[in-house]
């Protein structure tokens, strides 16, 4: 069953999701070390400006999410109390229906935002590559995907929703008469902040200076954007002359400092200062925020901004969850399919078995029969195990899409005598339906 | 009267200025129009009200402190009414008509009494004086209500709290603008009038300076808007502590009111 271990910008505070958040660089060695823990059989990361999320797969959904937990607070040096007052836990649909939401931004911050399916599909492939997932995460996060994509073009919630990138060109009207002739400057060329300076150049900012600490991509990113790409070491020169500063680097700990922008502020005049942080962990020092004429926002402080037009956004939003809804019930039947895998592989098992020894019983007496009666004989039993498999086959596969999987398998089980049979087959089991994905 | 022609005119003056506020909220503009007419009626009342009191005294209607509160008054309203500050700069409505009413209700409130010696009134350098003195202070008082508008959105800018009065209010830099044209204005009028005052003071053949308040604080307040424009011009001035010595500069000149009834 998967199990869900979490914390969005709307469970737990900046600075500690700024704590409990992942750099792309140490998902591969945590998602390792999360595999090792017994009985977690799949797992994945993910880690947004908003968001860290843990899924992992086991057989015991609440051992599990302690387990996540533990893993969490020990691998981010977090107190495990303060993750449980902040921390959130689903488990099976729940969980589901939470990666489904997740995916097509109905969990987001900014309602309806697009990012958030690239950051989970860099995710699934950032796990796919560790070998830290298996058909069960497979099936639900490409599921999920193209259930988003589906709802994403059907509600057009897409459409409604207000970017960062919107929030951050509002903020400086409020202290600019228009952008038309500011300079704006940009730290990190990742893909958020290449979104938030498509859409300032769109609102007229025509002066653009990009800066990262891989010049390389800095250079790539201002080629595109008809910018100026500068060398990390220049950026305190910039900032005398720039009116708004747009921060998105992957740092783990602030790149732009207070005493940085103060020093600035004495070639600028009074010029007032917007520096929008969308990093997770911040780039800038919360402090600056006390300097004269400077206003530093950060994400949690672009809510209020991001939450216009949500009336409309909202209205989509609950068409959305309709739609996903359907999309999850829909994995969650071939969830418990796949989970009916062993008992079906296990019955099957079961009955040819019974055919061989009962073959192999009657050997002396069939030992005058020639080569083709023989093969007649055994055809002719094999195909009566598979009639008789057949309508139970049917009705445990009935009973999944009832929702009564678990209880029907338990019952085979019983009759059948199969839980004797598990820890022979444990490992050999020929589960078809969950390598294959398929509820044929 | 000119009592009653003076209550109506805060009532109207007071009504305008809700009206405006509300409009300007609410983004009703048959509000903000309805409160402009009511504004320019009040306008006319209160210049009305000027003019009855020139005309019984046969001077120019500053003779208290009343009366100039209420020249004052009049004259922001003017600049807000007749300028149309409140058109182009949407938040500014929500602020000149408030000052210039609470200006016009302190003149309601406030004894008036002439100062003695009605004659000199009629004479050229008085009038000058007075003309420029008063249209310098309503300069200020706007350059006064663009400092408060300012404090008032830095502070919510800085604590990011979205005010919905404040989204409504012109960027923090057109504030700022709009303040220091006002604050150019002033101070050049403010020294015009101190200027006229002295030679109106020579025509007297008076002593230039006495420690009366309307001579230390027109005085003081042409000291601070003198350090603070300087200040600006050389770039260690801005924002925040710039808008609080506006602020502080108008109140020194606005205490000018309480050396009104001498002479």
């Amino acid at each position: 069953m998967i199990t869900l271990v979490g914390m969005n910008h709307a469970s737990a505070p900046l600075d500690l999701r700024e704590r409990a958040c992942f750099a792309e660089g140490e998902i591969e060695g945590a998602l390792s070390r999360l595999r090792a823990i017994e009985g977690i059989a799949e797992a994945m990361i993910l880690a947004t400006c908003n968001r860290v999320e843990i899924l992992a797969r086991g057989d015991d959904p609440a051992r599990v999410a302690v387990k996540v937990r533990a893993f969490l607070a020990a691998e981010r040096g977090i107190d495990e109390a303060l993750l449980e007052r902040h921390a959130y836990v689903h488990a099976g649909p729940a969980a589901a229906r939470h990666v489904f939401g997740v995916v097509c931004g109905l969990d987001s911050m900014i309602l309806g935002e697009p990012q958030i399916q690239g950051q989970v599909k860099r995710a699934y492939e950032t796990a796919r590559r560790c070998q830290a997932t298996g058909p069960v995460l497979d099936r639900l996060v490409q599921h999920a995907l193209s259930a988003a994509k589906r709802t994403r073009s059907s509600t057009g919630i897409s459409r409604h929703a207000v970017s960062v990138a919107y929030a951050a060109a509002k903020l400086a009207r409020s202290l600019f008469d228009d952008l038309t002739g500011r300079k704006a400057l940009l730290l990190g060329a990742g893909k958020m902040t290449e979104l938030a300076a498509r859409h300032l150049v769109g609102q007229g900012v025509p002066s653009l200076t990009i800066a990262n600490r891989t010049y390389a991509r800095a250079s790539t990113l201002a080629a595109s954007l008809s910018g100026t790409a500068i060398s990390w070491d220049d950026v305190p020169q910039a900032l005398e002359r720039v009116d708004i500063v747009l921060t998105g680097t992957a740092a783990a700990v602030p790149v732009l400092t207070r005493e940085t922008v103060r020093r600035a502020l004495a070639a600028r005049r009074g010029r007032p200062l917007l520096i929008v942080d969308i990093a997770v962990p911040r780039d800038v020092e919360p402090e600056t925020n006390t300097l004269e004429g400077v206003y530093l926002y950060d994400v949690d402080d672009l809510q209020d901004i991001v939450d216009e037009g949500l009336g409309e956004r909202r209205r989509a939003a609950e068409e959305a969850r309709r739609l996903l809804e359907i999309e999850v019930v829909a994995f969650d039947r071939w969830r418990q399919v796949a989970d009916l895998a062993p008992t079906i592989s296990a019955l099957y098992e079961r009955l040819h078995g019974m055919e061989r020894d009962e073959i192999a019983r009657f050997s002396r007496r069939l030992a005058s029969f020639g080569e083709a009666e023989r093969a007649t004989v055994e055809e002719l039993l094999r195909a009566l195990v598979q009639k008789i498999l057949h309508r139970p086959t049917l009705t445990l596969k009935a009973a999944a899409d009832r929702g009564e999987a678990a209880r029907f398998a338990a019952l085979y089980r019983e009759i059948f005598g199969l839980d004797a049979d598990a820890s022979r087959e444990e490992g050999s089991g020929p589960q078809r339906l969950i390598r294959g994905g398929k509820d044929d | 009267m000119t009592r009653g022609l003076l209550e109506i005119a805060i009532a109207l003056h007071a009504a305008g200025a809700a009206a405006s506020f509300g409009g300007e909220i609410g983004k009703r503009p048959t509000w903000t129009r309805g409160g402009a007419l009511v504004l320019a009626a009040a306008f006319v009342v209160e210049l009305s009200v000027l003019a009855l009191l020139g005309a019984s005294g046969a001077a120019v209607p500053v003779r208290s402190g009343a009366e100039y509160l209420l020249a004052l008054g009049c004259f922001v309203l003017g600049l807000h009414l007749v300028l149309g500050l409140g058109r182009g700069l949407p938040g500014i409505a929500l602020v000149l008509p408030v000052v210039s009413a609470a200006m016009v209700f302190a003149a309601l409130v406030l004894p008036s009494i002439p100062a003695s010696g009605a004659a000199l009134e009629r004479r050229g350098w008085f009038v000058a004086h007075t003309v420029v003195a008063t249209a310098g202070m309503a300069a200020l008082a706007v350059a006064f209500a663009m400092s408060v508008l300012f404090l008032v959105k830095d502070r919510a800018l800085k604590l990011k709290r979205s005010v919905r009065i404040l989204e409504r209010s012109p960027s923090l830099e057109t504030i700022d603008r709009v303040g220091f044209h006002a604050m150019l204005w002033g101070f050049s009028l403010l020294t015009l009038g101190i200027a006229t005052g002295l030679a109106m003071q020579a025509e007297l053949n008076r002593p230039l300076w006495g420690w009366a308040a309307k001579e230390v604080f027109p005085i003081a307040a042409w000291l601070v808007f003198a350090f603070l424009l300087g200040a600006r011009r050389a770039g260690s001035m801005s924002g925040r502590r710039s808008a609080v010595l506006t602020i502080c500069g108008f109140a020194l000149g606005i205490l000018t009111v309480f050396g009104m009834s001498r002479r």
